[in-house]
């Protein structure tokens, strides 16, 4: 079975190969290669080739700023794309963490950069002083340095570069910004969190050569001191178990539906209910067993970047999430369901039929699928 | 004097909060958070400012000082802290981690 089985006559993927955005020539392309038509009707094959020939040839830039602990934003220029380490911890892990998160979605996923148009990928370390955080500001990351203004007894958080995973968390909000724009607050904002942890545990594993059943699936791993009773941020495998200790308190992550913590901190809890989604991934990419980035993470990638929209919520995310690994991997293939029990895991029962209607599927060819129309 | 002080988000998404009866401390470290109270025109903030801007992982502040029979609260996003407010979050959250000033 093929995604566009009931439909698709190859003169409409070819139309929308010539005239679409480059958006849709993408998907057009990506679907020509990914059914069996494209096997049963080699006259495409010619087109095929015209396609990717017109997109634009990938280049990295990345940047990499010292804000010299201050909060004035980017700071000085402390590496550059083609520059050789420096010797500063900080620097040379923000930089290549951001080069090992670039290739993870330019040579697994086929997007180039951030905004998926050959974005410069800039980052600060040093921010401020004793700054337990990192985040994305909208537009760069930004790396403070834990807790080093502190007599080292005292001291609960390294920097925030220490964990590669820390970075394609932080680069991933910016992938994000760009297409699904999920909001920051309650369960789309807890989605947007889940999607950086996944992304951001992705990288490390793509990193370490870790299949699914090899990686410890903790999010911040190493970030810790050696005074803290904790092995990182969150755990994906056993959300609600990454810390528990006398001054930090005990990781608030549910796992689990019935778990769901209803908070007006923290944006609606935005950091404590991507438990769920993190836990659903987990499973499902479990299950798909091999390596977590190839199937599970394409399959999330291309929701996030087609399918799942900005007021988005959890169970609306599973529907999508389950007609994606349909549309990639087969209808019923044993990666749709995957997704389906990597959810129901979470208590969150897939509702969408196995395989679309073929006027859904007409209707989203000829409108564009979301985020298409409004490109280039 | 009455302070209290909360902080959430951040990537880590761990809550910092304290409580601080100035009237305790040294007078060393109550004139520097009396002159940081009075110096961010606290009671004349407003109650809410949230940043619109897209970004994530930052942190959110909460405020509540009592001083004098007057209350004011203040909910702030740290990319739209005002420069003037900004010592008085840092001695607040100094004294979370540690329980000092300095």
């Amino acid at each position: 079975m093929h995604p566009l089985h009931c439909i698709l006559p190859p003169h409409m993927l070819e139309q929308i190969a010539e005239n679409g955005t480059q958006r849709q020539r993408e998907w057009a392309l990506h679907t020509l290669t990914a059914t069996e038509q494209f096997r049963g009707q080699r006259h495409i094959a010619g087109q095929v080739r015209a396609i990717a020939a017109a997109v634009p040839a990938v280049q990295r830039e990345r940047i990499t700023y010292d804000a010299e602990n201050g909060t004035a934003l980017p700071g000085r220029v402390a590496r550059s794309e083609n520059d050789p380490p420096t010797g500063d911890p900080a620097v040379d892990e923000a930089h290549d963490g951001a080069g090992a998160t670039w290739s993870l979605y330019q040579e697994v996923y086929g997007r180039n950069s951030i905004d998926g148009h050959g974005m410069r990928i800039e980052s600060s370390v040093h921010y401020d002083r004793g700054y337990d955080n990192a985040f994305w500001n909208g537009k760069q990351m930004v790396y403070g340095d834990g807790d080093d203004d502190l007599p080292e007894a005292e001291r609960l958080f390294h920097r925030f570069t220490v964990a590669i995973d820390i970075i394609g968390h932080e680069l991933t909000h910016g992938v994000t910004q760009y297409e699904a724009n999920l909001v920051y607050w309650d369960q789309p904002g807890a989605l947007n969190e889940s999607f950086s942890d996944v992304f951001g545990a992705l990288v490390k594993q793509r990193a370490l050569g870790q299949s699914a059943g090899a990686a410890d699936w903790v999010i911040g791993a190493g970030l810790f001191t050696d005074n803290v009773n904790g092995q990182g941020i969150r755990s994906m495998a056993a959300p609600g178990t990454a810390y528990d200790d006398p001054v930090l308190g005990t990781d608030p992550q549910p796992a689990h539906m019935q778990d769901y913590v209803h908070t007006s901190s923290d944006y609606g809890g935005v950091h404590i209910n991507s438990g769920i989604p993190n836990h659903a991934f987990y499973l499902a990419a479990m299950e798909m067993g091999g390596n977590a980035w190839e199937k599970a993470g394409r399959i999330w990638y291309v929701a996030l970047r087609d399918r799942i929209e900005a007021r988005t919520t959890f169970p609306e995310a599973a529907n999508l999430i389950y007609r994606v690994a349909g549309e990639l991997y087969g209808y019923g293939s044993l990666e749709q369901q995957s997704v389906q029990r990597g959810w129901a895991g979470v208590g969150i029962d897939v509702t969408a039929p196995e395989q679309p209607g073929c006027w859904e599927r007409l209707r989203e060819i000829w409108t564009g699928q979301r985020g298409a129309g409004n490109e280039d | 004097m009455r302070i209290e002080f909360e902080r959430t988000g951040g990537f880590a998404g761990m809550g910092l909060s304290t409580s601080v009866d100035v009237a305790d401390l040294s007078p060393r470290d109550q004139e520097t958070l009396e002159s940081a109270v009075e110096s961010a025109n606290f009671f004349q903030l407003p109650r809410q400012m949230i940043s619109a801007g897209p970004g994530a992982d930052r942190f959110q502040y909460h405020l509540v000082i009592e001083q004098e029979g007057n209350r004011h609260e203040v909910e702030v996003g740290e990319a739209v802290i005002p420069d003037s407010l900004r010592p008085l979050i840092e001695h607040l959250s100094m004294f979370a981690r540690t329980g000092r000033l300095r």
